[in-house]
């Protein structure tokens, strides 16, 4: 009994930091990935399920990574009858609510990666949160 | 011949080119939200492109084939990519339906010639499927066909960047083996959704169309 105990107490504290920060801003992520590109494409875009636990509001700002030059919040939009991007300074999270970054909407706009990326890689990029809050997240590529 | 056109709900499907076997020449089709299909459909007029190969790409290379057409430009991270990859799964299912592929088309036309140059669509449209093909040409032959089809695009080119933004429209244009204007499906795109309705819409034309 108390050797499980131990292997239990010992998985927990393996997953703590990630799971402690994640905790601490109240704000989790699930399905992160991006989009696999043609060769020679240097525009990437990132897509995530940001849920927000916490009962206040969190601001998304911005996201920074240095697998990529730039990553800037992007939105896809349509604008008298025509699609297009544009830059979003920052998104507010309600409390206790989810927002998606789906292809269509929200996405993460991703600028000249330092190297080609193919499905099945793992890039790390980091969420910033006003109060200062930096959420890493693993995204995985995907085709 | 009087035909009814104005596509059905998916369920309408197999409904749908049932009750029109049944009484031959008309077919009672209801709105809907995916696919508009025009009754009567608009002949194509002269354009000119260039396709990845350099080959020119005009009118005649719609004759004889369904041809699915997109707008976009490659550096487009999220809609173009998207969409591309939605057609070409509508495409692996048409290949494995009974009739097959051999009369389709997939052709992306680039609203950005100036970044988008016949080798870099090639590597951008193969990338999705072997099969599609991607055109692009000057201002003046873009706005002809966007006209015709009415599609719209701006490109805002700013001197000195690379990264200058672009609009167009996101719809997918289906064009008939005869170069007429036959339908049109409206975003948001779901492979299932293009390629079901094109099954239809295939058997109610039936050879007349080519």
């Amino acid at each position: 009994m108390r050797w499980r105990h131990r292997v239990l107490v010992g998985l927990i504290l393996a997953l703590t930091p990630i799971a402690a920060a994640a905790e601490e801003a109240g704000v989790s992520v699930r399905d992160a990935w991006v989009r696999e590109t043609p060769p020679g494409v240097a525009m990437m875009a990132g897509y995530m399920v940001l849920q927000n636990n916490s009962s206040r509001s969190q601001v998304l700002v911005a996201a920074s990574s240095s697998a990529f030059e730039t990553v800037t919040i992007h939105r896809t939009i349509v604008k008298d009858g025509m699609t297009g991007m544009e830059h979003t300074p920052q998104i507010e999270l309600l409390p206790n609510a989810s927002l998606l970054f789906a292809p269509g909407g929200y996405h993460l706009m991703l600028l000249n990666p330092k190297r080609t990326l193919h499905a099945g890689d793992r890039i790390d990029i980091h969420l910033k949160f006003r109060g200062g809050l930096v959420l890493p997240v693993a995204y995985e590529v995907r085709k | 011949m009087m035909t009814t056109v104005v596509l059905a709900v998916m369920l309408g499907g197999v409904w749908l080119a049932a009750a029109y076997r049944e009484n031959g020449s008309r077919a009672m089709l209801l709105p809907d939200q995916v696919m508009t299909l025009f009754p009567d459909p608009k002949p194509l007029t002269a354009f000119a492109f260039t396709d990845q190969e350099n080959r020119v790409f005009d009118l005649s290379r719609l004759k004889g084939k369904w041809s699915f057409l997109f707008f976009g430009y490659t550096h487009c991270p999220d809609i173009c990519p998207m969409t591309l990859a939605i057609l070409a799964r509508a495409h692996e299912n048409i290949v494995k339906s009974t009739v097959g592929a051999k009369d389709v088309q997939f052709v992306f036309i680039s609203v950005d010639p100036n970044r988008d140059t016949a080798s870099k669509l090639k590597q951008y449209v193969t990338y999705f499927d072997t099969t599609f093909v991607g055109v692009t040409g000057d201002n003046a032959q873009l706005g002809n066909l966007a006209g015709q089809l009415g599609a719209a695009y701006q490109v805002a080119i700013t001197p000195g960047t690379e990264n200058y933004p672009v609009y167009h429209t996101a719809a997918v244009f289906l064009v008939d083996p005869r170069a007429r204007y036959h339908a049109v499906f409206a975003p948001p795109l779901d492979a299932e959704g293009i390629s079901k309705r094109f099954k239809v819409l295939r058997e109610l034309e039936g050879p007349k169309a080519t």
